[in-house]
């Protein structure tokens, strides 16, 4: 009878083994997988090794050289609405260098402000970030393949614990510890694409394969080709998902104080405006003005400064091009209304 | 809580290893006490309905064994109480919404309140299995309890509560009764059957559902595009309900309880009375019982004639009763008309079928070459009804009735053919699994779960492989987008 329990006590480990040692071929089969120059990710939570682009570091040698009293940080929000010339003279001093770079978020800026800036010992008096809306608590905007490289080191633990955290929730380091142990991401960077391109075999042939994914994406399930409902739905998802508190923890916005007030570099953060409707300003949901007016309590308690664009009536949408983009020729009015509008920033 | 989270897999081992640990009375106070708080994790105020739920029947069935001539009365107490709750919390807003429709159809605008609370999840499943112990008290299929402890725990068993199988309370509260002792053998099985649910939960129904859900959420989807989708959803809704079921057995039994099986590969139905033998079979078995047979036995006595419109009674009763009870099983399902239209409409089948059955039938031979053909035939008979559970529009479904194959445009057949074929990559080892099935083989995870307290070292190597192969596939191929098991908003 004892030997009798003790062999089904045994059935029952070999299984629970069986179940967590067979992924470990995972593990044997990844290193085939993947191109041999392929390094380790900053961010292994969310990326499998991959070739990358240095680091660069001819950014600080400028830093160093201008001397700065004022960073302006963002991408092409701020690229189209700061005249840095202009801002400058208005400035005096060691003038403006502008960090701008299209298309990239929060993470980027966090990256750009620690490698760039504070770890090489560059002491500007304020580095400002232009932003919208909710994009400073959102780690994972625009976070593509490879859109960090140039501002990130070979490791960024806490860059890689944030996303962790923001992809997987509260248990994100069983997710990472499992990650690292069966390295099952690299299978799936590799199976998943196959499985999504093999049926394109039985629509199309060869050549027009990708042109039809790119019309069923672009076409077929276009956000216009949606039900009235289902748009409205995702709006209310997104409002729903607009809890300032509950976003903070799982952002950058947490470093980037803790670095200014360990570098004694003060940060400013100015909200710039969406395109506004007609002579209103754009819409903006409850959800979205609890969201801004936490930010903006947050950011005040942590001797931050903040600025909010929206509704002013000297950002007109005669100023604006193309969707939130400011047009070239306003690009010295909005520098000097910023400049007048934001006395604290600039004091 | 929900199956499919870090945050359960952490209760479940907390919960299990304690309970081992406790002797019987406490293995069943702590079942209460986790049930509640895997019940009440995201809405505390849910315990306070299925308590009111557990101890009226509890009170009901306690009264009836001590005024045995109230017994009467007080079924009526526990039904009116139970339907009360389920009515308001899940059918008030339909009821208004409805009524204001056809006061507005009248030209009298009334402004009525609707409900502004969450749907409490599973209440539709604790409030039947409450109120079948009622029902079996009152008939005398089984005896009142005096511990108000079991009965908590027989209707808050937390594997099962949101999403079934309902449980008899002449199959489980015996053995919330019984003092249960740990099988490592049973408990091997269960990580097989838990393994297998993940897998079609996370790996299948996902994935498959992100395709059914996208077509849906079209505006006006082409022939082609739309049915691809249903096929989709037709696969989304038997992994994910099933895997529901999968979890919730192998999770029961480390605990040492047998939850039913609820399906038997349905989409292997050769016709509608077949397929609800196989589909969500508590749910049918309850509503046979409970609903169909005493409305069939009451209309076959209603019926003096011997034939009426050339059928006999008993088939008009059949007719008649399987249609209202498949009404009701359809409005079980949510309230909403589209789900009323689906159980509508496998009622017709069902009725159908049976007058149909009185039919000469062919010879076995040939019988046996038309099964491949009535396995199809049924499959797309069965997915013109999901049609009419995922199509929550009326105008949208008539539209979608009315689509012609004709206007399709090259794009959108492009379209249908890639998620039609992505939808069954991803669902291949569901389908390998049925054909195997109906090609006469064992079924490959059930083959592979026997309480046998001696191994056979052979079946357990293959049990450990089929495991870790199911875990590995969970960690490739799981979907990113996580969608809820489909039947908790039931």
């Amino acid at each position: 009878m004892v030997r009798r329990s003790a062999r089904s006590w045994l059935s029952l480990g070999l299984v629970v083994a069986g179940t967590l040692a067979v992924p470990l071929g995972l593990r044997a089969v990844s290193p085939f997988l993947r191109s041999p120059k392929a390094a380790p990710s900053y961010i292994p939570a969310i990326e499998t090794p991959r070739e990358r682009a240095p680091f660069d570091d001819a950014v600080v040698t400028d830093l160093r050289n201008a001397r700065p009293d004022y960073v302006t940080i963002g991408d092409s929000m701020a690229g189209s609405r700061i005249n840095t010339g202009d801002l400058s003279r208005l400035v005096r001093g060691n003038g403006v260098v502008g960090l701008f770079e299209a298309a990239r978020e929060s993470a980027y800026w966090y990256l750009a402000f620690k490698n760039w800036i504070v770890e090489p010992g560059i002491r500007p008096k304020v580095v400002l970030f232009f932003f919208r809306d909710e994009n400073l608590t959102d780690p994972l905007f625009r976070l593509w393949r490879g859109t960090l490289d140039r501002v990130a080191h070979d490791r960024e633990p806490r860059l890689n614990e944030i996303v962790a955290a923001r992809t997987h929730g509260t248990y994100y380091r069983v997710h990472l510890a499992a990650q690292a142990l069966y390295q099952h991401d690299t299978v799936r960077a590799w199976l998943e694409p196959k499985i999504v391109r093999a049926p394109l075999a039985l629509a199309a042939d060869g050549p027009e394969q990708t042109a039809l994914l790119d019309a069923m994406n672009d076409q077929v399930f276009a956000l216009e080709a949606l039900r009235p409902m289902a748009a409205a739905d995702m709006q209310e998802a997104d409002d729903a998902a607009l809890d300032f508190h509950r976003l903070l923890p799982t952002s950058v916005l947490p470093e980037m104080i803790r670095l200014s007030k360990e570098s004694g570099i003060r940060v400013a953060f100015v909200r710039v405006q969406r395109r506004p409707e007609g002579h209103r300003p754009p819409p903006q949901s409850r959800a979205l003005q609890r969201y801004v007016s936490d930010l903006a309590a947050y950011l005040a308690a942590n001797n931050a400064a903040f600025h909010d664009d929206w509704g002013d009536p000297d950002l007109p949408l005669d100023m604006y091009d193309d969707g939130d983009h400011v047009k070239e020729e306003y690009r010295s009015h909005y520098t000097a209304v910023l400049f007048r509008k934001a006395p604290g920033i600039f004091r | 809580m929900i199956f499919h989270s870090l945050d359960f897999v952490v209760f479940f081992l907390a919960t299990v290893t304690l309970y081992w640990a406790l002797p019987h009375r406490w293995q069943n106070l702590l079942l209460l006490v986790s049930s509640y708080l895997f019940y009440g994790w995201v809405h505390p105020w849910f315990l306070s309905l299925i308590f009111a739920t557990t101890f009226i029947d509890y009170a009901s069935t306690r009264g009836m064994e001590m005024w045995p001539h109230r017994k009467r009365a007080l079924l009526w107490l526990s039904i009116v109480t139970n339907f009360g709750l389920l009515g308001y919390f899940k059918y008030f807003n339909f009821f208004v919404e409805n009524v204001a429709a056809v006061l507005g159809a009248v030209g009298w605008h009334v402004p009525l309140a609707a409900l502004n609370v969450a749907l409490p999840v599973g209440i539709s499943f604790y409030t039947f299995q409450s109120m079948s112990y009622t029902i079996d008290v009152y008939k005398g299929h089984a005896r009142a309890r005096t511990s108000f402890l079991d009965v908590a725990t027989f209707v808050s068993f937390f594997p099962h509560l949101v999403a079934g199988p309902i449980m008899r309370s002449t199959t489980l509260l015996p053995q919330v009764e019984a003092e249960r002792r740990f099988s490592p053998a049973a408990a091997r099985d269960a990580s097989l059957l838990i393994a297998w649910g993940f897998f079609k939960k996370l790996v299948i129904a996902d994935n498959v559902g992100v395709i059914a859900n996208k077509v849906f959420a079209l505006n006006a989807p082409e022939f082609y595009l739309l049915w691809a989708g249903v096929f989709a959803f037709s696969i989304q809704i038997y992994a994910d309900f099933s895997a529901y079921t999968d979890i919730a057995r192998g999770t029961a039994k480390w605990f040492g309880f047998d939850l039913i099986k609820n399906f038997d590969h349905p989409y292997l139905a050769k016709g509608p009375s077949d397929f609800w033998r196989r589909w969500n079979i508590s749910l049918s078995t309850w509503f046979r019982d409970y609903v169909f047979l005493p409305l069939a036995y009451g209309i076959s006595r209603t019926i003096k004639a011997d034939r009426v419109l050339g059928l006999d009674a008993t088939t008009w009763a059949y007719v008649v009763g399987m249609i209202v009870t498949m009404l009701t099983a359809g409005l079980w399902h949510g309230a909403s008309w589209n789900y009323v239209i689906w159980g509508g409409y496998h009622g017709v089948l069902l009725a159908v079928a049976r007058v149909a059955g009185g039919l000469p039938k062919p010879r076995r031979r040939i019988r046996r070459w038309l099964a491949p053909l009535q396995v199809l035939g049924m499959f797309l008979l069965t997915n013109l009804g999901w049609l009419c559970f995922r199509e929550t529009e009326f105008a949208a479904l008539v539209r979608d009735l009315t689509l012609s194959p004709a206007d399709a445009t090259t794009l959108g057949t492009q379209t249908a053919v890639y998620l039609f074929g992505l939808a069954a990559i991803y669902s291949a080892p569901l389908w390998i699994q049925s054909l195997w099935v109906a090609a006469g083989g064992p079924d490959l995870v059930g083959a592979m779960l026997s309480d046998e307290p001696s191994p056979r070292w052979g079946r357990v190597a293959a049990q450990a492989a089929l495991a870790g192969v199911l875990f590995t596939g969970v960690l490739v191929l799981r979907s990113l987008t996580t969608l809820d098991f489909i039947y908790f908003q039931f």
